[in-house]
């Protein structure tokens, strides 16, 4: 408990005062069940115990003993490789209809397979294309899925 | 008899393949660490999406059931569980594989696995269609006082802590509210945007919540260097004598009915029930102490439990649609995927299905003896399958299956945030359950009250009319009663 509580309670405590401020452009509804009656009751719930997260956040940090160690360098190579994983997750959406699945998804299966430390060449040439092959296969051929092909224009 | 259907179905050479196939997969994604039997069932929706509905759950059936044994092989193996409900095999399987008895630890729990699942699968033959005949009667409010018990699941599933949970669970339902409103179908929170007005497509919050969050989780762990040393165990005399069968059983047939009454009990699961079973067989032995030092009735009790648990916790999904835990929390998205909504009138409508779940349960744990026995060779090989190539196929896969339900590369987007969304929340100690129960849950509850409404023209005493409901709503805070009792222990020992 400590500063993490905080700023994530601060997100909710945002988010729930988002919410409920949204629901007054919502359609009054006079007969049964409001459009704004459930967001609502969601929003006051969140806030509610966001709160209380941000209490436990303060007690925890006015608490709170040493950090645990960590390894600055591990930490600093795993964050900057965890965002290059996701830009190259988000990469593969925005190719994926351009190039078609299966000339985007071998990069994208050899660039994690490198990002998680594979060294062995063979493996990350040969894994992404038997494996693209292999879910082309299942899918366009035996689940019948049009899957998205090579397409400049 | 309507059973003898759902096995010759099942048995059928057409569906029998796919049962073997979940069971097979279940197995070895329960042993690998990492990869829980939720993270399967998720893996497995893309491609059961296009079968016959019997076929799919059928299939989804062998994969829970396999799961829930496959977390043994690990735990014993390398002092893992593959799954939460092994948890409590590690304290007697580990020593007894450093014993080089690791064979016969697998060989147990193989036997112990089958039995419990054998005998819940029974429980829930005869439980649920009762259960489900009670349920028929329900009106809308009796339906909404019963989602409402079922969401107080989520505080059960909480994890660590409790207000965590509950936020994850309001996230879940916050999440829920976005595209039509059930009742008059305004575009709530859309935007404009029209991918927006459909609401989150389930299935890409599924894998992007548990299999794409893992996955970071996973990469992670792989970075940090708190990768699991898998050590070389050699597999030998897997098969207990009849002796050492007949004290086994003494302890095997009360941990799996123990087992299926704490999986009934929605909010429980697999772990509860193997540790209970655990210290129940401890507490009754003639010799305690070796207990936790290598005896093999401390694996066999856990074992029958937790599997114990998966006909059980099968009971509450299927007669009246609330899951009993996280797995079931999953399946029910799942099987509302596929397009089936468990419930009283499953029970009507479609025999059939119902008939092919129980046939596929009680063969499941059949062919979790024969593939336990006849492949417990080739277990240390699956433990040692490199993440480096493991996880970024199922990355693929992932976004594969994201984008087969619509055709959609905006489905693809939406795992890929949710992932990166799960992520954050577990590395900040939000379980990603209860996210999950609110998505599948909300838009329920919010239909079942705005029914309920409709009929009592907006009068709101209608919910507080029947005894039914206030029977749930009982039991409701008393389920979060507990909840909290947990969280905040009075007694100064639990202090």
């Amino acid at each position: 408990m400590g500063k993490k509580e905080i700023l994530v309670s601060i997100f909710f405590m945002i988010l729930s005062i988002i919410v409920f401020i949204l629901t007054f452009r919502f359609p009054k509804q006079t007969v049964a069940l409001s459009p704004t009656a459930f967001p609502r009751f969601i929003s006051v719930s969140l806030f509610s115990l966001s709160i209380i997260l941000f209490l436990q956040g303060i007690a925890g940090a006015r608490k709170s003993s040493r950090p645990k160690e960590v390894n600055k360098k591990q930490y600093q190579e795993f964050t900057f490789k965890l965002l290059l994983m996701i830009l190259l997750a988000f990469l593969y959406t925005r190719i994926l209809p351009i190039a078609g699945y299966i000339l985007a998804t071998p990069p994208l299966i050899a660039g994690n397979m490198l990002l998680f430390n594979e060294k062995r060449w063979f493996w990350v040439i040969a894994v992404p294309l038997v494996t693209t092959f292999l879910l082309y296969l299942v899918f366009r051929m035996i689940f019948k899925i049009p899957l998205p092909r090579f397409n400049l224009f | 008899m309507a059973i003898v259907q759902g096995f010759l179905y099942v048995l059928n050479p057409l569906h029998f393949p796919f049962l073997f196939l979940g069971v097979l997969g279940g197995i070895i994604v329960g042993a690998i660490p990492g990869l829980t039997g939720s993270v399967g069932i998720i893996l497995l929706l893309p491609f059961i999406y296009y079968l016959d509905a019997s076929t799919a759950i059928v299939m989804l059936c062998g994969m829970f059931c396999g799961a829930i044994y496959g977390g043994s092989i690990s735990a014993i193996l390398i002092s893992t569980p593959g799954t939460p409900s092994a948890a409590a095999t590690v304290l007697d399987g580990y020593p007894l594989a450093q014993k080089g008895e690791a064979g016969k630890a697998i060989g147990v729990a193989t036997i112990a696995s089958t039995v419990g699942g054998i005998i819940s699968t029974f429980c829930l033959m005869f439980i649920a269609p009762q259960l489900a005949r009670v349920a028929l009667q329900f009106g809308p409010e009796e339906y909404f006082a019963l989602m409402i018990f079922g969401l107080t699941i989520i505080a059960s599933v909480a994890g660590k802590s409790l207000i965590k949970g509950l936020i994850a669970g309001f996230f879940g339902l916050l999440i829920s509210t976005v595209g039509l409103d059930p009742v008059v179908g305004y575009a709530r929170f859309s935007f404009n945007i029209p991918n927006l007005m459909t609401g989150f497509p389930l299935l890409p919050v599924l894998i992007g919540l548990f299999a794409i969050s893992q996955i970071f989780i996973q990469f992670e762990e792989e970075i940090m260097g708190k990768k699991v040393d898998i050590s070389q165990q050699k597999i030998k005399n897997v098969l207990p004598s009849f002796k050492e069968l007949k004290d086994l059983f003494k302890v095997i047939i009360p941990a799996s009915f123990l087992g299926t009454f704490i999986g009934i009990i929605p909010g429980t699961g697999g772990t509860i029930a193997s540790f209970l079973a655990y210290s129940e067989t401890k507490r009754w032995s003639k010799d305690p102490d070796s207990f936790g030092k290598g005896n093999i009735l401390g694996v066999a009790a856990p074992e029958a439990a937790n599997n114990g648990t998966t006909g059980g916790a099968m009971v509450p999904l299927l007669s009246l649609g609330i899951p009993g835990d996280v797995i079931t929390a999953v399946m029910l998205g799942a099987l509302v995927l596929i397009g089936i909504r468990p419930g009283p009138l499953l029970f009507r409508e479609h025999p059939e299905i119902i008939n092919a779940i129980f046939a596929g349960m009680f063969l499941s744990n059949v062919l979790i003896l024969l593939l336990g026995i006849l492949s417990v060779k080739l277990f240390p090989k699956v433990l040692k399958a490199p993440s480096s190539i493991l996880f970024p196929v199922i990355f693929a896969l992932c976004f594969l299956g994201a984008f087969s339900l619509n055709n959609s590369v905006y489905d693809v987007l939406i795992t890929l945030v949710f992932g990166i969304i799960g992520y954050v929340l577990r590395k900040n100690g939000f379980p990603v359950a209860p996210i999950v129960l609110g998505v599948i849950l909300g838009p329920i509850v919010e239909d079942e009250l705005g029914r309920a409404l409709i009929i009592a023209h907006g009068d709101w005493t209608v919910l507080l009319k029947s005894p039914i409901a206030i029977f749930f709503y009982i039991i409701s805070l008393l389920s979060l009663f507990y909840s909290l009792k947990r969280q905040f222990p009075m007694h100064p020992k639990n202090r």
